[in-house]
């Protein structure tokens, strides 16, 4: 065969949000690709501007529906940070777990869905079953199997009750056996192994250049957690470590999220034997004073970065959310080229992406065939009398 | 004339064709709750396959621009007839009345018609991911093609025959050749499940790379129609592979009348075909999807060596004589 | 060999899926479902239709007497919600003070009239 261009999305079963990716294969090798981002356009940042600090947070929920806790825990830090409030012992210990939780359900997921892109469904209806487990404790903690609603400015918003840590401490010896299982499966299971192993390969400096996050940069041996290097929450706290894996490739990335689910598993549970008493909430004024913050935040995918600039009123003024996926969507485009086609489905969903969250706009000139940005002066035709540049211009 | 007759209602009726397709009908629902049960599921109701059919049969049929639509619409036909006269070779209630001396061949040939005409439709539906899955299923028939045929050949050698109903009769005196060549056995599930395009080897439809290869511009009846040929090669897979390694329909002994002895003959052809089923479902629920280069590699190294394996060792048995 | 073992030990075990509507699922106490408004308690605040998210609460005229911490009120209005509009995020709930407003178990409603999705 020769030289054809295979468009993969934004229409494709292998991937279930919308993305562009173009491929020109020979044969079945990739010779070039092309990446096409941002079908989904939803203007949250923009919306988030409008909205009261209350409100805001249910929206931030809605940017993803996987780590919804992530992005209203990473706002509502930046915003306690700027107000100097600091949030009693037993909420930052129930956003922890909370936020653990989503990151055992974010990983069964992806477990899930990487099998599924390799054609084994039966692990993909096994991890989705056991992901039940999770969603029912997250259910029973907060009200709700997706969007929690945990998060408020100046703590957290439920408490959990001593039956409620009884009865999920009492669930937990069976997701650990399931993830033990999971071990055992992911280190013997031949196809599964033939279709991971040194797909997707990208070495340390690969992944120092394109600045990949999360468990896609710790697969490859850089030692990056923003819960270790930029400790929020409880994670200076309590006991648990950084999973790293040498491998680099796709099975490295299922290895480490694996060892990532038995970390947090570890890390719900103690924080529910050692859940402190008190208040779960303190009283923070309605309005910011005006400033800057970076509000970092280690989300299931990677860091997580919302930056918030406020200006003395209840509502911010400029919110920028750089998802992981974002981060580490340059990684994806260096490790495919040179591959198989059929290595498309796995690679990607290796960073487990997660599209609409990532939407970026470029304006596209069909007749003068050119892309560019626009750049922020453009869009503000009132002189604000603020000076461009820093983080986002 | 009564010869006639029972011919007739033989390729027609039982266990010709009208059977044939309600059973393969009935093994895919089998497949079908096999695997979501290990999937943990509950899986479909029995008359799902046959709903699916009649559904599908309904809908509109949608053709791409720019095709030869004779050729569509033939296909799936063909690739189901194909399939069906194969079946007609392989013994159900003792041996098949229309055996010949060398059926198995033909039978095998008829049955890469299936994945010839798959081929056909993918070159032809002017969409890359159809002639992408074109071409990898002929990739994938040229992989497992020879050592298939190897595997399904070694029973012919030993029992001095090339009729599939001779062969299972020849292991009705002797033993069942899954226990003389089991390597030869192995193979020749492997190579089903490769022929099924069942995972590990559902390379040419693999639904996240390719939509579904060939199958992508198939519509309404033609789809349907493709269906059910992919469920009777399945059941004409089986039947062959139980005709030719597990002894067919055949008891061992004699028993009283020739009727009570086919209607026992089809009970055991039922539980042998449903046996090799749960194998090849439980390979499909075990199993992820490789690659082609991958499975070039697996297919010519080591089931294609462990073919000839097995052709050598029937040569040294029967030279031995440890088989008259 | 684990996904062997753990496969036929599925096949002849209780298969783990919910046949929905036949069987349901119990849901939690706490659960945030539909949204039901106690009007004996409701003292036409707005604060809930201030706060929602959604904007999905609209007040309506409905004067009455109600009874709040003691002392007699007379309501002018009270709050009317749009169901197919609320998010289910609680915080109406959360910030009601007369605590008339309240998220149930019972899971979002749909129908065919307007009315039967208000609260
Ligand atoms: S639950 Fe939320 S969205 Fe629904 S009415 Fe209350 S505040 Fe509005
Ligand atoms: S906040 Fe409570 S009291 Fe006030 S209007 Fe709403 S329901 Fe009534």
């Amino acid at each position: 065969m020769s030289k054809v261009v295979i468009p993969v999305g934004p229409q494709h079963p292998a991937l279930k949000e919308p993305v562009n990716f173009r491929v020109i294969a020979d044969g079945e090798k990739i010779v070039q690709l092309e990446l096409d981002l941002s079908y989904n356009h939803r203007g949250i940042e923009k919306a988030a501007e409008s909205r009261d600090f209350i409100r805001v947070l249910p929206l931030l929920e809605r940017v993803c529906g996987i780590c919804s806790h992530s992005h209203a825990t990473a706002f509502a830090k930046g915003i306690e940070e700027l107000m100097q409030v600091t949030i009693p012992p037993r909420a930052q210990y129930i956003r922890t777990i909370v936020a653990e939780l989503e990151r055992m359900h974010s990983h069964l997921l992806w477990l899930g869905v990487a099998a599924h892109e390799v054609g084994f469904n039966t692990l993909f209806m096994w991890t989705w079953r056991d992901r039940e487990a999770v969603q029912d404790m997250l259910e029973e903690i907060s009200g709700n199997r997706v969007h929690y609603n945990m998060n408020e400015i100046g703590g957290v918003r439920r408490d959990i009750s001593a039956g409620e840590v009884a009865s999920i401490l009492k669930r937990l010896p069976v997701l650990e056996e399931r993830i033990a299982e999971y071990v055992k499966m992911a280190a013997g299971q031949k196809t599964m192994l033939m279709r991971f192993c040194g797909v997707g390969k990208l070495s340390r400096a690969e992944i120092l250049k394109y600045g990949a996050v999360g468990p896609t940069a710790r697969a490859s041996g850089v030692d990056y957690d923003t819960r270790k290097d930029d400790p929020y929450l409880v994670y200076d706290q309590i006991p648990w470590k950084v999973v790293t894996e040498n491998d680099g490739d796709v099975y490295g990335r299922t290895k480490v999220r694996i060892g990532e689910l038995s970390e947090s598993l570890g890390m719900v549970r103690y924080c529910l034997e050692n859940l402190p008493e008190g208040q779960i909430r303190t009283t923070a004024p309605k309005a910011a004073p005006s400033g800057e913050i970076l509000s970092r935040y280690e989300a299931p995918r990677g860091e997580l970065v919302h930056f918030i600039r406020t200006n003395g009123t209840d509502k911010a003024e400029r919110l920028d959310i750089r998802t992981p996926t974002l981060a580490n969507w340059t990684s994806v485009a260096a490790a495919l080229v040179g591959r198989n086609l059929a290595d498309i489905p796995v690679i990607v969903a290796a960073i487990d992406p997660c599209l609409s969250c990532t939407s970026r706009m470029t304006i596209v000139d069909q007749d003068k065939n050119e892309q560019r940005t626009l750049p922020v002066a453009s869009l503000r035709p009132g002189n604000t009398g603020r000076k461009e540049g820093g983080l986002f211009s | 004339m009564n010869d006639i007759l029972y011919l007739v209602l033989y390729v027609l009726v039982f266990p010709g064709f009208l059977f044939l397709l309600g059973y393969a009908l009935f093994l895919e629902f089998i497949d079908r709750r096999i695997t979501a049960r290990m999937q943990h599921r509950v899986g479909p109701p029995w008359y799902q396959p046959l709903a699916d059919f009649i559904k599908l049969l309904g809908k509109e049929v949608i053709d791409p621009a720019g095709i030869d639509r004779k050729i569509f619409d033939a296909a799936p036909l063909i690739a189901l007839a194909a399939v069906m006269t194969a079946f007609i070779y392989v013994p159900v209630i003792g041996g098949s009345p229309l055996a010949f001396e060398g059926d198995l061949v033909l039978a095998l040939y008829l049955l890469a018609v299936p994945t010839i005409m798959l081929f056909l439709l993918g070159w032809l539906s002017r969409n890359v991911y159809a002639a992408m899955g074109g071409v990898r299923a002929v990739t994938q028939l040229f992989i497992y093609e020879v050592p298939f045929f190897l595997a399904l050949l070694t029973p012919a050698l030993m029992a001095g025959s090339w009729s599939v109903s001779v062969i299972a009769e020849w292991q009705q005196q002797h033993l069942w050749f899954a226990l003389l060549q089991p390597i030869g056995f192995i193979v020749a599930l492997i190579g089903l499940q490769a022929k099924l395009e069942r995972p590990p080897f559902d390379i040419p439809e693999a639904e996240t790379e390719i939509v579904a290869g060939p199958w992508t511009e198939l519509t309404g009846r033609r789809l349907a129609v493709m269906h059910l040929a992919e469920d009777v090669a399945l059941v004409t897979g089986c039947g062959l592979v139980v005709a030719l390694f597990l002894g067919g329909p055949l008891l061992p002994w004699d028993v009283g009348p020739a009727w009570l002895f086919g209607i026992a003959g089809f009970f055991i052809f039922v539980a042998k075909t449903l046996c090799i089923l749960l194998i090849l479902s439980a390979i499909k629920a075990a199993t992820g999807r490789i690659r082609i280069d991958q499975l070039n590699d697996v297919g010519w190294k080591y089931i294609a060596s462990a073919a000839i394996l097995q052709v050598a060792v029937v040569f040294v048995m029967m030279s031995a004589g440890v088989i008259s | 060999m684990s996904v062997l073992t753990e496969m036929f030990r599925n096949l002849f075990s209780r298969p783990v899926t919910i046949l929905y509507p036949a069987e349901k699922v119990p849901v939690p106490p706490g659960f945030r479902g539909k949204v039901t408004i106690a009007d004996e308690k409701c003292i036409g605040c707005s604060k809930c239709s201030v706060v929602c998210p959604a904007r999905c609460i609209t007040m309506t005229d409905s004067p009455r007497e109600v009874e709040f911490k003691g002392k007699n009120l007379a309501r002018k209005k009270k709050p009317r919600v749009k169901l197919y509009k609320c998010i289910r995020c609680g915080l109406c709930e959360r910030h009601c003070p007369a605590d008339a407003i309240h998220l149930t178990g019972e899971p979002a409603s749909c129908g065919p009239s307007r009315e039967e999705v208000t609260a």
